[in-house]
């Protein structure tokens, strides 16, 4: 963090839909060169802020600076400075690779004599040359994905905000997506990155976490899983509905999250505890496979925090 | 505004115009095809009507009058038959559209110049026919009866022309034969020809539910340039039509062309691009394909059928219809068709509906561009 200015600043950025405050005064600045996670539930406001970024909306009340100008006055001259991917496809299918490609180049001006070498270059960095003249609706969903970052990079932003770009990609499309933005991330480009993968969650250097609308937490990943409360055993189990009933009723148990048939179970002091658990399925004649210590991911973190709110929230109701 | 910036919006509208099988025939084909059933289904000539004598008088003189009815390609004879009864069944049953009825005494009558008893039975659920029916036995009756009473005339030696006050000549110019086709099929063509219109009105709706829409307003295109950039492939393909359907109406409806060509071509573009102004503005007024449909029907076929004057006279319409006609591009378009194809006139008749049409082209894009917001939602 170098520069000593943010390239992205926001100011109680709010966004109304109807009766919905979909973004709630957000505050978030984002450094140059970051490549910055933003998680959250479903409808935790995260597409709206990036569709708020990218001038594609007005703003309730609020601003935001992008590259030094103002977002509700100079939305066209931040244009030219950010590329931004929607979380649908969002090309025309009927246009080949190289047609979408030049398509957008014209429309963001790229120098003519620099198109072809762009064009060869991000054709070879997203991997799709020999795919050059099939129709965008042809191409498989992780190359669409490839193709429209290549789209977005056609005019070299300095900033990038992409809308879940993953989702619904195979797991090996999803991991070399990932390489190639860690490779933008080291030339410098400042990234946001929407994602409901926590694994993704992890590779970022900050992550913002929505809910309903406002930041709740934002820092980078470690610190965020050091707000977990407790330590962190996991459980294999037989029967997971009893067990996780049971192990709550427990001393020391803070939190208990589902796994399929794991239990992932916070307590306050893991030395202690999990010979006490161990001994007390034992004499309640439940079948414990395997116990051991294990270290928080994002995950357990985001679950942890999430349904601290949902929780805090509910309460807030019925009072 | 950028030159490369509309230019590219119309590579990749055209694109999509080519590959896209069904906008390429909703512009291409629709038009023409819609030429030809409207004009067969709108302009059908009555002929050979059926219809059912009930001769009360049997004489020489009502036999021959029947012939005379009855010979010519207009009204066919079904069968003759012996009551009023009958005929009735036979116009309930749809077997003859109308019956001639001669009284009893019609001979006698007639050369006894007391007049001539004389009925024509008509079905009232089709007026149209009846009447057709109505004209063709009353003139037809007329001139037969004309023609026995100078025979009788003539034997007294009194001159023919001394007993026709009123010689009237209708002569029909531009049309000469009349032919219901040759008045409309100019009118339908101004009509038809904006059928494209539908697909720009669609083409925002449908890149806003494809998403396609969000990646382009992210873009420093200008309004005007992705506007017009989408407007200006179909006034080409609409311009194809231009030239196809003159042909098409000369091969099929026999329907001359009598002015200039070029100023045709000239002024179809200008009203192309006036009815593809309509369809923007519809596109930009709506959120889904559906909607886009719904308003395009109401906005620019429904007025585009009643209030052009094609079907329906303009000035025998309310005040608020006859201003609001004027701003449907198809009302001064049909006038300019028919002056081309009919009475063949120039630019020295046609200027006013012409600055007109250049009036609609700007007022409908600068409607557009003016409500379209480079924003979602």
């Amino acid at each position: 963090m170098a520069d000593t200015v943010p390239i992205i600043e926001t100011h109680a950025l709010t966004r109304d839909f109807k009766a919905t405050r979909a973004v709630d005064s957000l505050e978030l600045s984002i450094w140059p060169g970051e490549l910055f996670g933003l998680v959250g539930p479903d409808g935790a406001g995260k597409t709206t802020t990036l569709r708020l970024l990218a001038g594609l909306l007005d703003i309730t009340s609020g601003g935001a600076e992008l590259a030094g100008y103002d977002l509700a006055r100079q939305a066209e001259k931040i244009k030219r400075k950010i590329g931004y991917m929607a979380q649908r496809f969002s090309l025309y299918s009927e246009l080949s690779v190289v047609e979408n490609l030049s398509f957008f180049a014209e429309l963001y001006d790229v120098d003519p004599s620099v198109l072809q070498e762009r064009t060869e270059q991000l054709l070879a960095f997203a991997d799709l040359t020999e795919f050059r003249s099939r129709r965008a609706a042809h191409l498989s969903g992780g190359m669409q994905k490839k193709l429209a970052l290549a789209c977005t990079l056609i005019h070299r932003p300095q900033i990038l905000l992409l809308d879940e770009p993953t989702t619904g990609v195979d797991p090996v499309s999803r991991r070399e997506f990932w390489d190639i933005l860690g490779n933008l991330h080291l030339e410098g480009t400042t990234i946001v990155v929407s994602t409901p993968y926590m694994d993704e969650a992890d590779r970022c250097s900050r992550v913002g976490l929505m809910y309903e609308g406002r930041m709740i937490v934002c820092a980078d990943p470690q610190s965020i899983r050091a707000q977990i409360q407790g330590e962190l055993i996991e459980l294999h189990t037989e029967d997971w509905q009893m067990a996780s009933a049971f192990v709550e009723t427990l001393p020391g148990v803070l939190e208990v999250q589902i796994y399929g048939e794991s239990l992932h179970v916070f307590v306050d002091s893991a030395d202690e505890r999990l010979p006490a658990i161990e001994a007390a399925f034992r004499d309640q004649g439940l079948v414990l496979r395997e116990a051991r210590r294990a270290t928080a991911r994002m995950e357990e973190a985001f679950i942890s925090l999430v349904t601290r709110l949902d929780t805090a929230r509910r309460l807030e109701k019925e009072t | 505004m950028s030159l490369r910036h509309l230019r590219a919006i119309v590579r990749k509208e055209v694109q999509h115009i080519m590959r896209d099988r069904a906008t390429l025939i909703l512009v291409l084909v629709t038009p023409t095809a819609m030429l030809f059933l409207m004009a067969f289904a709108l302009a059908v000539d009555i002929k050979h009507v059926p219809i059912a004598v009930l001769d009360y008088d049997r004489t020489p003189t009502s036999r021959s009058l029947i012939r005379r009815v009855t010979e010519g390609n207009d009204l066919d004879l079904y069968t003759e038959v012996g009551s009023l009864d009958e005929v009735n069944r036979l116009l309930v049953g749809g077997d003859v559209k109308a019956a001639m009825v001669i009284g009893a005494a019609f001979e006698d009558d007639l050369m006894s110049l007391r007049g001539m008893p004389l009925q024509v039975v008509i079905d009232g659920t089709e007026p149209k026919t009846g009447g057709f029916v109505v004209e063709r036995v009353g003139g037809q009756a007329e001139a037969f009866v004309g023609e026995v009473l100078a025979r009788q005339i003539q034997v007294h030696g009194v001159s023919l022309d001394s007993l026709q006050p009123i010689d009237l000549r209708v002569r029909a110019l531009y049309n000469p034969a009349l032919k219901p086709r040759v008045d409309m099929v100019p009118g339908l063509i101004s009509m038809v020809l904006g059928f494209p219109a539908l697909s720009v009105a669609l083409t925002l709706a449908h890149e806003r539910e494809h998403g396609t829409l969000e990646q382009v307003l992210v873009t420093p295109v200008g309004r005007v340039e992705f506007l017009l950039g989408k407007m200006i492939p179909y006034v080409i393909v609409g311009l194809v039509n231009v030239i196809v359907i003159p042909m098409v109406a000369r091969a099929t409806f026999h329907i001359p062309f009598n002015g200039s060509f070029p100023l045709f071509f000239l002024l179809s573009a200008l009203f192309l691009f006036a009815i593809l102004g309509v369809g923007m503005v519809v596109g930009v007024f709506t959120r889904t394909q559906p909607a886009a449909l719904a308003l395009s029907f109401l906005v620019i076929f429904f007025p585009g059928f009643f209030l052009t004057g094609i079907f329906f006279p303009i000035v025998s319409m309310p005040e608020v219809m006859r201003v609001e006609s004027l701003g449907m591009p198809g009302t001064h378009y049909a006038v300019i068709t028919r002056g081309l194809f009919l009475t063949g006139v120039g630019l020295d008749v046609l200027w006013p509906y012409a600055i007109m049409l250049v009036g609609l082209c700007v007022g409908f894009t600068a409607i557009a561009v003016f409500f379209f917001r480079k924003k979602l939602g």
